[in-house]
């Protein structure tokens, strides 16, 4: 037991250690203006600094005494100032310093409220005024520690009473110890990926070790690590790519934690443009390719076989390989960030930047990733069609496949005929970028529209192959927790496959700014809105089948639940963007953003983490801690509206997405009210505590896969195929001499109504009248 | 057969995850542990960035443009990239070697009942392959409507110099580029220039004759079996000697060109693609609408005076080109399974039991002329 413990600590010490480096750098970035007065000078003359005009400051020491006062000159020379002699000014400054206090000598000079101060430009008859001068006088304090960083601004003007033909010029100094250097933002993501491979090396040791610590041997460590990594079984390529998916989904985290970071305050600089560029097209495409269609394919894997009395896929090895060219596709699409030249072309890769000289050389290889990834998705598409088709037990009819099934059937349809789409368009921007092919070439006539329609050829259906498997994670969890069949089963499945097809006539609505032909913005107008018909039969049916059972609130029922409320609101949210007209106003907003976080983390990932806590105990034989799932339901799921919700308003008022910053000034274009920097900071807050939240689920996978409870082979009452199994399955998962028979759908088995369930059965008054005694 | 759940059971019988594996022994025949898939994924990755560093394209600042360089140097990676690719195949055939028919998979479910799983597999993979080539031929119908004939704007007189617009292959393939122009009709009825694409055409086509012929031969059991195994063989060989026609003459019509004969004598000429200047980078191609065949300073002849013009065809090159190189890999990619079949069946490793795997073999390659069917009047005639 001792052993467990110190490893367990071990473990939280790393994971703190790794939370640490990533937040460490911020707390050491230099503090700013709000308008990012320091960047852009005063309401200077001029739109740009001048090197003209010199300013100096002098009195500063050698030696910062802290603590100590020193009076500073604030001169400069050059640039239009006193050519004319009739001026009636010279000249004006603004002094911003970062530490320690300023205050005027004398009336030449005003203090701001912020700190700084600037020349007075009253008129007084001792001194004369204040912008009458080249030269000001002012006090500096110098704080009790540390240094301090003086940013000086002087205009230099002609005096003629119009700012025409002014200009100003900038000085920055430093004075005392400075703060060190903060790490660059790619430097952070870098040490933090590594450090996650590391731990999850170390997962793998720590796991090897458990499963018998008493036979620990180095020795035995190969075979056993060589049979995961060889294996064509479905259950253990399985695991490799839900071991992949959640890994992967930490990185995304990471990338959208120190993006956050960012944007935490107006004209932040904690990422450059160029770092913040690379962050959120690395943030997409890890969560979407890397993350969510990973653990998709690693439930796919799990659960397909089982479901449908298979005894395993139909092409195994193909399976692997369709597995192993995530990882080697990940080390493409990576290498540009450990190059610091990371992709920067957003995850849709828009032509024609992405064949242009100015696009990072990363997105080079980004593409050749991805290209491996549309391979992996063909391979594997192909080998679960081939499964559906052909490997289900004898009996089972098309119309007796369990929802799950089914899903992923319509899913993996709609991704193996749209994504080749996607293939050759990569195939293509990879030859412009290499050997000079000129298909989005503008200067040789290339249609960057072209590449728009291949990829949202595939890229609208790739979002409904995400949402479908959540949708048929939903009805399995659901119908088991409100022990009865699913409320219109036909109608369920009608609704996946007409969302199948309306979702490849739908993708013109990601254009409708691109200038693609106006009846065609129409048609997909009106078929958009018809996505809504299926979904809508969807969420009425599982309202339904919760209406009409008996709900029991285990850890994955919250989550179902969970999901309806948000994947609701973010269904809501959608119904916006096919308006053409609302549309164009709400394009590239953080509305936008809001909208499909609410689909992709509302939907598909709280979808994907029922299905983990439901499926769990039948792949590891172990029952997973229901307080920590609690606890990680409810801090995730209110964490994560603090982040998403906000962010409508955010956009309604006009905060650009794809943006590495944003101001709060009264500036006529950006008019961001106040109040958006404190939604900024209060949505970097609830993301550090939703990427927090997740460790729990981890903890609870890697602890209760250990030492949970056994669990038996139906634990929750369900009625497919799988639950026919031990928990873990046999290999073959069913016996392929003896394949399984069909159980009635009415038999639920469970009725234990879980830890939350007992809490609001305590709370309600039951129907008997309370239970008194007559 | 025991199925005892337990991978610790597993082990006793386990065999190589190198291979050969043993059919006899496991579930549902399939090997269940094996180094290909790993190898393959990595192979492919290394493959791609090798090829991301020989081909390589760098900005000029200063011209504006593009600079192009096959950095030889560094094909290191790409070809251990590929070496590790195709070591990854030799072990999945390795497994695959001791697979004699008699653990054929089938199908449960309706409405495939029965049927091999396998040739499900290979119809849906056909099914994205379809996807595949109907991408590249919406770029192709894209850029084809959406361009100006080169020889439709010079009539026009509407163009400025240096213009994009679209000078198809087959311009220089079928209708009088430069070369072809001068050159001899050494058969009368067709550009010489356009014979490599017809001995293709008819290279492919009787390819897909000679698989069918394998099939049935494989098929044919009164055949003995010495005499099945090497005209079994000698069938596939045909084919895939067939199908290196096919790719030789590819790069014959793209890089090398060739004629009988030589200069004012020569009987038959058909210059390259290359020679004739449609390239990728062609992005001053120089279009003459009018040959002088009477003046001009070698044999060739020169362009009629005012008849020339500057153009920008790179376009319809990179579609001429990407198109057709798309399906030269599908072509070698047929042949390396040829390659690994003809061994296989000279070894005596196709019967009247396990001919299927020609037949499914035969549906990829029926699929891969089909296109070419497409591709050949889309490319070289029209």
């Amino acid at each position: 037991m001792l052993k467990i413990k110190r490893n367990s600590r071990a473990l939280a010490i790393l994971a703190i250690l790794l939370i640490a480096v990533a937040i460490a750098p911020s707390a050491q970035s230099y503090p700013f203006g709000v308008s990012g007065v320091q960047n852009d000078g005063c309401t200077c003359h001029g739109q740009s600094p001048s090197e003209e005009v010199v300013p100096s400051l002098e009195g500063l020491p050698d030696e910062l005494e802290f603590g100590a006062t020193y009076t500073l000159n604030i001169t400069f020379t050059g640039g239009p100032s006193g050519t004319d002699p009739g001026a009636t000014a010279l000249g004006g400054f603004h002094l911003w310093v970062s530490a320690g206090s300023l205050a005027p000598v004398d009336d030449k000079v005003k203090a701001n409220p912020d700190g700084s101060v600037t020349h007075n430009g009253i008129d007084n008859e001792d001194s004369g005024q204040g912008n009458d001068q080249t030269l000001w006088q002012v006090e500096w304090t110098a704080p009790s520690e540390g240094g301090a960083k003086f940013i000086l601004h002087t205009n230099s003007v002609n005096g003629d009473g119009t700012s025409g033909g002014d200009m100003y010029g900038r000085l920055t100094m430093d004075v005392g110890p400075q703060p060190t250097e903060q790490a660059s933002g790619l430097t952070v993501l870098a040490t933090a990926i590594l450090l996650m491979v590391m731990i999850t090396l170390g997962c793998v040791l720590w796991v090897f070790y458990r499963q018998s610590p008493d036979a620990f041997a180095w020795e035995n460590f190969w075979p056993w690590f060589s049979d995961f990594i060889t294996s064509t079984d479905h259950k253990k390529v399985g695991s490799l790519y839900m071991v992949n998916g959640l890994f992967f989904l930490g990185v995304g985290g990471l990338f959208a934690m120190i993006f956050r970071i960012q944007l935490s305050s107006p004209g932040n600089d904690f990422l450059t443009q160029d770092e913040y560029n690379q962050f959120f097209t690395m943030h997409g495409t890890t969560m979407i390719f890397l993350a969510a269609m990973p653990m998709i394919a690693g439930f796919a894997n799990w659960i397909v076989p089982l479901q449908l009395g298979a005894s395993d896929l139909a092409l195994p090895r193909l399976n692997a390989l369709a597995f192993w060219l995530n990882p080697a596709a990940a080390i493409l699409i990576f290498s540009g960030i450990f190059s610091g030249q990371g992709a920067d072309t957003g995850w849709t890769g828009y032509a024609p930047y992405i064949v242009s000289h100015t696009a990072h050389s990363g997105a080079t290889l980004w593409v050749a990733g991805q290209i491996l990834l549309v391979a992996s998705s063909t391979i594997s598409g192909i080998n679960f069609m081939t499964t559906f088709c052909t490997m289900r037990a004898p009996g089972m009819g098309w119309m007796n496949m369990p929802l799950f099934s089914w899903s992923m059937l319509i899913a993996t349809l709609m991704l193996f005929i749209s994504i080749p789409a996607f293939g050759i368009g990569l195939i293509q921007v990879l030859l412009d970028r290499t050997i000079g092919t000129v298909f989005y070439e503008v200067a040789a006539g290339g249609d960057p529209l072209l590449w728009s329609h291949l990829f949202w050829y595939f890229g609208h259906p790739e979002v409904y192959v995400v949402v479908l498997p959540a949708f048929g994670v939903i009805s399995e969890v659901l119908s088991t927790s409100a022990r009865r069949t699913i409320f219109g089963y036909k109608s369920m499945v009608f609704a996946l496959a007409g969302i199948g097809i309306i979702g490849f006539i739908v993708y013109g609505h990601h254009m409708f700014t691109s200038g693609m032909s106006p009846l065609l913005r129409f048609v997909t107008m009106l078929t958009t809105m018809l996505v809504a018909v299926p979904t809508g039969i969807k969420i009425f049916n599982w309202l339904q089948t919760m209406h009409g059972g008996s709900l029991v609130y285990r850890t994955h029922t919250l989550w179902a639940l969970g999901f309806l409320v948000t994947f609701t609101l973010g269904g809501i949210s959608g119904m916006y963007f096919p308006a053409i007209a609302m549309d164009l106003h709400l394009h590239e907003t953080y509305f936008v953003v809001a909208h499909f976080h609410y689909v992709f983390v509302g939907g598909i990932v709280f979808g994907l983490y029922s299905g983990i806590y439901y499926w769990f105990p039948k792949a590891t034989g172990r029952m997973m801690n229901e307080k920590l799932g609690i606890l990680h339901f409810m801090t995730g799921f209110i964490s994560y509206n603090l982040i998403f919700w906000p962010m409508h308003r955010l956009g309604i008022q006009g905060m650009p997405r794809r943006q590495h910053t944003y101001f709060i000034t009264t500036d006529e274009y950006f008019a961001l009210p106040p109040e958006t920097a404190d939604w900024n900071m209060m949505i970097t807050i609830a993301a550090f505590m939703f990427f927090a939240s997740n460790f729990i689920l981890v903890y609870n996978m890697i602890s209760s896969g250990l030492r949970g409870r056994k669990a038996p082979s139906d634990p929750w009452g369900g009625w497919s195929m799988e639950w026919m199994v031990t928990s873990p399955p046999p290999t073959p998962s069913h016996d392929p001499s003896n394949l399984p028979n069909m159980k009635f759908a009415e038999v639920h088995d469970d009725g234990d109504p879980g830890l939350f369930g007992r809490l609001i059965e305590w709370m309600m008054i039951p129907e008997d009248g309370g239970g008194e005694e007559e | 057969m025991s199925y005892g759940g337990h991978d610790d059971d597993h082990h006793d019988h386990q065999h190589s995850h190198w291979g050969p594996h043993d059919w006899t022994h496991g579930h549902g025949g399939a090997p269940h542990n094996s180094w290909a898939p790993i190898m393959m994924a990595f192979g492919a990755s290394f493959f791609l960035l090798g090829f991301t560093k020989v081909f390589t394209q760098t900005w000029d600042d200063n011209a504006d443009l593009w600079t192009y360089a096959i950095h030889s140097s560094e094909v290191g990676i790409l070809i251990a990239g590929l070496a590790i690719f195709f070591a990854g195949i030799t072990v999945f055939w390795r497994q695959d070697w001791s697979h004699d028919g008699s653990y054929e998979a089938k199908s449960e479910g309706t409405p495939f009942r029965t049927i091999d799983i396998r040739k499900v597999a290979l119809w849906m993979f056909l099914m994205s392959e379809m996807m595949v080539f109907s991408s590249l031929f919406s770029t192709y119908l894209r850029y084809r409507t959406g361009f100006d004939n080169c020889e439709a704007l010079f009539e026009s007189g509407l163009f400025v110099e240096g213009q994009s617009c679209w000078l198809p292959a087959s311009y220089f393939i079928a209708e009088g580029g430069y070369h072809q122009e001068n050159a001899h009709a050494a058969l009368g009825f067709m550009p010489d220039t356009l014979i490599p694409g017809a001995i293709n055409t008819f290279a492919l086509i009787i390819s897909s004759y000679t698989i069918v012929l394998a099939l049935k031969t494989a098929k044919d059991a009164s055949l003995s079996d010495a005499e099945r195994n090497s005209k079994v063989g000698k069938y596939l060989l045909t084919t895939l000697g067939l199908a290196t026609l096919f790719l030789i003459f590819k790069m014959v019509e793209w890089f090398i060109g060739f004629e009988i004969g030589h200069g004012e004598d020569a009987l038959f000429h058909s210059p390259s693609l290359l020679a004739d200047g449609f390239t990728i980078h062609a992005s001053e191609y120089t279009y003459c609408h009018e040959w002088d065949h009477h003046g001009g300073a070698d044999h060739a002849g020169a362009c009629a005076a005012g008849s020339s013009a500057i153009f920008d065809i790179r376009m319809a090159a990179s579609t001429f080109y990407v198109t057709t190189g798309t399906h030269g890999v599908h072509v070698f990619g047929g042949m390396v399974a040829l390659f690994y079949m003809v061994i296989k069946a000279f070894r005596g490793g196709y019967t009247p039991e396990n001919a299927v795997s020609i037949e499914y073999f035969g549906l990829y390659w029926h699929f891969v002329d089909l296109v070419w069917v497409l591709v050949f009047p889309a490319f070289y005639l029209y």
